[in-house]
């Protein structure tokens, strides 16, 4: 059995406004799951808020933002902002979905660390998680 | 804040402190026991209460509905809700949150999820930890909710004051109840989803169990509610408050107590012992030895424990 | 001349050559090589593939051809449900509406119209289809963007503001809200003197595919069935020309449900609604007619021919078999499908051109329905553009008029391969459906959790086999060009459009007359608290500019609203 004392990293998986997709959430939270993550998944329609105080009092690592609208641009800045504001800017934040270059290079701008598009392996993000973990 | 110990800040309500601590107990940090060391004898003043039951049964959606009628009632309210964690990679997909989420910018609500890192009795071991800092941090309930299969629901007796089983009408569901063993533990019954047919059978089903149940002071309730409506809350609220009430009166609250912390102290001790002779077994020539002879079958498991035992100074 | 020889003693001939082959014929080949790869199996369902098929392999079937097989035109409908075939009149080739608010969308409708086309599809943006008006804060950034913004009566109108002469068939796709989007609709063509038997409206109305797998629904799912009910029952009665259901399959398909499952969890969720219809009094012969099913193929070009010819024999089997019906129009399956976009990459989108087509060969070898529609080969990343709509109608052209592929009534019948396959996936279907059945029918299954969780399951493990290369994709995980770069485009409102949606909206509030309109609501939530139809009461409502999300909330009153948990979300 896996030691308790075992330091794992736990990730937020959060879907913000009405985009009801699922299926990248769901093979991803399966994929960290496997690669010994704990995963916490919020649900749909969640507002930046709520994002937030869920990733502070899950005192998670990673924040992962799931967008297949256009939703992205309004929502997830304010997700860095807020964690920012609240004093939990360390925390590492990613998008993933449908976003343009364009759109990531804002994003990116705006503090968010990466963006997986769709496409994306899942052996890669769970590489750029366990990479961006042993740097801390 | 800078400068204060983690317990102050706990302790002043800082939110991120809190979640930071718990996660530093989970993970068995050494700056984790210093809080708990202080935060624990500012504990003891929430009502911890159990939820468990079947999957399907709506515990989750139940928990949210409950976290309504108790904030409606002005109490603030802590949720651990606790999820197996993967028996082959040990990480964990932990969902339960979902339900609750209304009520997650609620500064009176705090809300952890925890997979059960490969404890046996599929209730992590930091649950009870996690309840002592939300305790000293001043929420008036505790809400500790975990699936009732397996083992599950004996680690929920000795962790809860109140405990809470869930179950929905159904194809003999409340049978898989009694089957798995729920219903003796039971302190408030809850039938949810209460608009499902078979509701009205599975209710005087019930009801008839508790009858034939152990008597004792406390008469334990069969409650009907459909948490997906929010209705059958306000009878549930009462009923935990009846139950906590009936346990200071009767002094059982004192034996409940006794009980709950003679449980972290025991689990400690084994734990450290066993530490011990997994070391030994690793380093030490003596304990190695015993092993050996057992291996050989020339001694008996249990004549070698006595032995190490005897030599380690401890009792026979 | 010799006689005929006994059938047993064919078998018996046909068993001994085939084993002649495989001794003297078959062995050296495979000693000097083998084969190429250790296993063959179909690319969604798995099964083996046999490495050849023979008539032998029916006969251990049980195969026969009038039973199983029949003529086009005649029950179990096999070989299609037109009598002639493609051969009289081809299925009509449709291509993507487009996107934008009421007004935009309403000049592109005339625009296509005056074109020459005569079918549209009007979609609605996540607010619209969610139960929210555009000034919630939820709607924030999404007005207009997936479709257009419909708040009130006035949009619709604005939206349906077109000459509606060359118009045929109006396909509105809304699901959650789809009574409150029924009554917008009459209400406005009430108000341009159009008459509403004039053309066809179809209303996917597909509410508990959205439970399943889409995930735009509102109310619980028991209530969402109700609902739906109420609209397929208000349409019988009074607009029999109109089509209230369709079981949009496709999307099940696009959750990675392989055809088996796809299958299985469509009819059961349209027995589901059918069942529910029948308990208002109506018959089965009366309500299956308005029943249609949309559906993707996928690359796999056996998985694929033979899932429509199993559709159309299972439906018929159904409808006979379990609820009795009599009329070829209760029996027939109206069965719309197209090539499915699931296979379709992002990399190397000139590809997909060559996928389309296949896919689309298959569609008319198959028999895809009356109705037909190309996705584009650059959907992944770009927005339509000319010259992708352009290669789209010419991939269906070029299969209608080159191949050959319609001038034959399904022609792959016979072939042992397509036959066993054809079976194969009935029987899997039908043995699934008892599973169903079981755990008490489509709504049980989606209460619980059990079609999102089998789907949950096929999503992770695709995602799998192609990160681990055992499901072949060229461009992804084959012939991958590693310095390949792709943008991405997406449709972008620009933010005054929401802010004007905002404004229009407000002014239309402020002119109604709010007592009457109180009033309106108070006899929606009587309708949704006892088991009147919501149609007229939500019509009246309407016609008084009460708002979709007013509608809607009285709604979420009565009936709550639906979290699903995560053993029922599959994650």
């Amino acid at each position: 059995m896996p030691a308790g004392g075992e330091r794992r990293i736990r990730v937020l998986l959060a879907k913000l406004g009405l985009d009801s997709h699922t299926i990248g959430v769901t093979v991803i939270a399966r994929a960290l799951r496997d690669a010994g993550m704990e995963v916490i998944y919020s649900g749909l329609k969640q507002t930046p808020e709520m994002v937030v105080a869920t990733a502070i009092q899950e005192d998670v690592d990673v924040v992962g933002l799931s967008s297949l609208s256009a939703a992205h641009m309004t929502h997830f800045p304010r997700v860095v902002e807020l964690l920012r504001e609240q004093g939990a800017g360390d925390k590492l934040v990613l998008a993933g979905g449908v976003i343009p270059d364009e759109d990531a290079a804002v994003l990116r701008q705006a503090g968010v660390s990466r963006i997986f598009t769709m496409g994306a392996r899942t052996d890669d993000i769970v590489a750029y998680l366990r990479e961006w973990w042993a740097s801390r | 804040m800078v400068g204060e110990s983690l317990a102050a800040r706990v302790l002043a309500g800082h939110v991120a402190s809190a979640a930071r601590l718990i996660r530093l107990l989970e993970d068995e940090r050494p700056e984790g026991r210093d809080a708990l060391h202080e935060l624990y004898p500012k504990s003891g003043r929430a009502h911890v209460v159990g939820v468990t039951g079947p999957p399907g049964a709506g515990k989750s959606t139940l928990v949210s509905a409950l976290i309504t009628a108790l904030r409606k009632a002005q109490k603030r309210v802590g949720v651990i809700a606790v999820d197996p964690s993967s028996p082959l990679s040990g990480g964990a997909l932990l969902g339960d949150r979902v339900r609750m989420q209304q009520h997650a910018t609620d500064a009176g609500v705090f809300i952890r999820s925890m997979a059960s890192r490969g404890h046996p009795g599929g209730l992590a071991r930091a649950a009870w930890e996690a309840g002592v800092v939300l305790d000293a941090m001043g929420f008036d309930l505790l809400l500790v909710e975990t699936v009732g299969v397996g083992q599950g629901e004996i680690d929920i007796l000795e962790l809860a004051q109140t405990t809470v089983v869930v179950c929905l009408p159904g194809a003999g569901d409340e049978v898989q109840a009694i089957k798995a063993g729920l219903l003796e533990i039971a302190d408030l019954l809850v039938l949810n989803k209460a608009d499902l047919p078979g509701a009205e059978q599975a209710q005087r089903h019930l009801e008839a169990m508790l009858r034939h149940g152990p008597a004792s002071g406390w008469p334990r309730p069969l409650l009907r509610t459909i948490a997906a409506r929010e209705e059958g809350t306000e009878a549930l609220v009462q009923a935990l408050a009846a139950h906590r009430a009936h346990l200071e009166a009767s002094g059982e609250l004192a034996l409940i107590e006794a009980r709950r912390a003679r449980r972290p102290f025991l689990a400690r001790v084994r734990e450290r012992v066993a530490d011990g002779l997994e070391a030994e077994l690793a380093n030490g020539p003596e304990a190695r030895a015993l092993l050996a002879q057992v291996e050989r079958r020339t001694l008996d498991p249990y004549t070698a424990a006595d032995r190490w035992l005897a030599r380690a100074g401890g009792p026979t | 001349m010799a006689e005929p020889k006994a059938p047993r003693d064919r078998a018996a001939e046909l068993r001994a050559a085939r084993e002649a082959w495989e001794r003297e014929t078959l062995a050296p080949a495979l000693a000097r090589e083998g084969e190429r790869q250790p296993r063959f199996e179909t690319q969604a369902l798995h099964w083996p593939v046999e490495r050849l098929a023979t008539p032998a392999d029916l006969e251990a079937v049980g195969f026969d051809y009038l039973r199983d097989v029949g003529f086009p035109g005649e029950y179990p409908y096999t070989r299609g449900t037109e009598p002639n075939g493609y051969r009289s009149r081809l299925w009509t080739m449709t291509q993507v509406t487009g996107f934008g608010t009421g007004g935009e969308w309403a000049r592109r409708a005339k625009f296509m119209l005056d074109q020459g086309l005569s079918g549209l599809i009007i979609e609605y943006d996540l607010p619209t289809t969610n139960g929210y008006d555009s000034d919630h804060p939820l709607a924030a950034g999404e007005v207009g963007r997936a479709g257009t913004a419909i708040d009130t009566l006035a949009d619709m109108e604005a939206a349906l503001d077109f000459p509606f002469e060359r118009l045929r068939h109006l396909t509105s796709v809304c699901n959650g809200p789809q009574p409150v989007n029924l009554a917008m609709i009459l209400a406005a063509l009430e108000k341009k003197g159009v008459d509403p038997a004039s053309f066809t409206l179809q209303m996917p109305n597909a509410i508990l595919i959205e439970y399943t797998c889409v995930g735009r629904y509102i109310f619980p799912p028991e209530h969402g069935l109700r609902i739906a009910t109420d609209v397929i029952e208000y349409v019988i009665r009074h607009h029999p020309n109109w089509l209230p259901i369709s079981v949009v399959s496709a999307q099940l398909y696009a959750a990675r449900a392989n055809p088996v499952q796809e299958l299985a969890f469509s009819f059961s969720i349209a027995m589901q609604y059918l069942d529910s219809v029948l308990a208002r009094g109506l018959t089965v012969d009366e309500v299956a007619p308005y029943f249609s099913f949309i559906t993707g193929v996928d690359m796999d070009f056996f998985e694929a021919v033979g899932k429509l010819r199993a559709y159309r024999k299972i439906w018929a089997r159904l409808m006979k078999e379990r609820y009795g019906a009599t009329t070829p129009e209760a029996l027939k399956l109206k069965l719309m499908a197209s090539p499915g976009t699931m296979s379709l990459t992002l990399q190397q989108p000139l590809n997909n051109i060559a996928r389309l087509a296949i896919q689309m060969l298959a569609c008319a070898l198959g028999g895809g329905g009356q109705v037909m529609t190309t996705p584009l080969h650059d959907e992944a990343h770009a927005l339509p553009s000319e010259e992708a709509i352009a290669v789209g109608a010419a991939i269906q052209q070029i299969v209608a008029f080159e191949s050959g592929a319609a001038d034959s009534i399904d022609p792959l019948a016979g072939s042992y391969r397509v036959e066993l396959m054809t079976r194969r996936i009935e029987a899997a279907v039908f043995a699934e459906i008892e599973k169903i059945d079981a755990m008490g029918g489509a709504l049980a299954a989606i209460k619980t959790g059990y079609f999102q969780r089998e789907l949950a399951r096929e999503q992770f493990e695709r995602n799998r086999a192609i990160e681990q290369g055992e499901r072949k994709l060229v461009g992804v995980n084959l012939g991958a060009r590693e310095d390949e770069k792709r943008g991405i485009e997406i449709f972008r409102l620009d933010s005054d459009s929401e802010r004007r949606q905002i404004e229009q909206l407000a002014r239309v509030k402020a002119r109604r007359d709010a007592g009457k309109v109180a009033a309106a609501l108070d006899q929606v939530r009587e309708a949704a608290e006892s088991d009147q139809n919501l149609v007229p009461p939500i019509l009246e409502a309407v016609k008084l500019y009460a708002t979709q999300g007013e509608i809607c909330d009285v709604l979420r009153e009565a009936f709550g609203t639906y979290t699903p948990d995560s053993l029922t979300t599959g994650v």
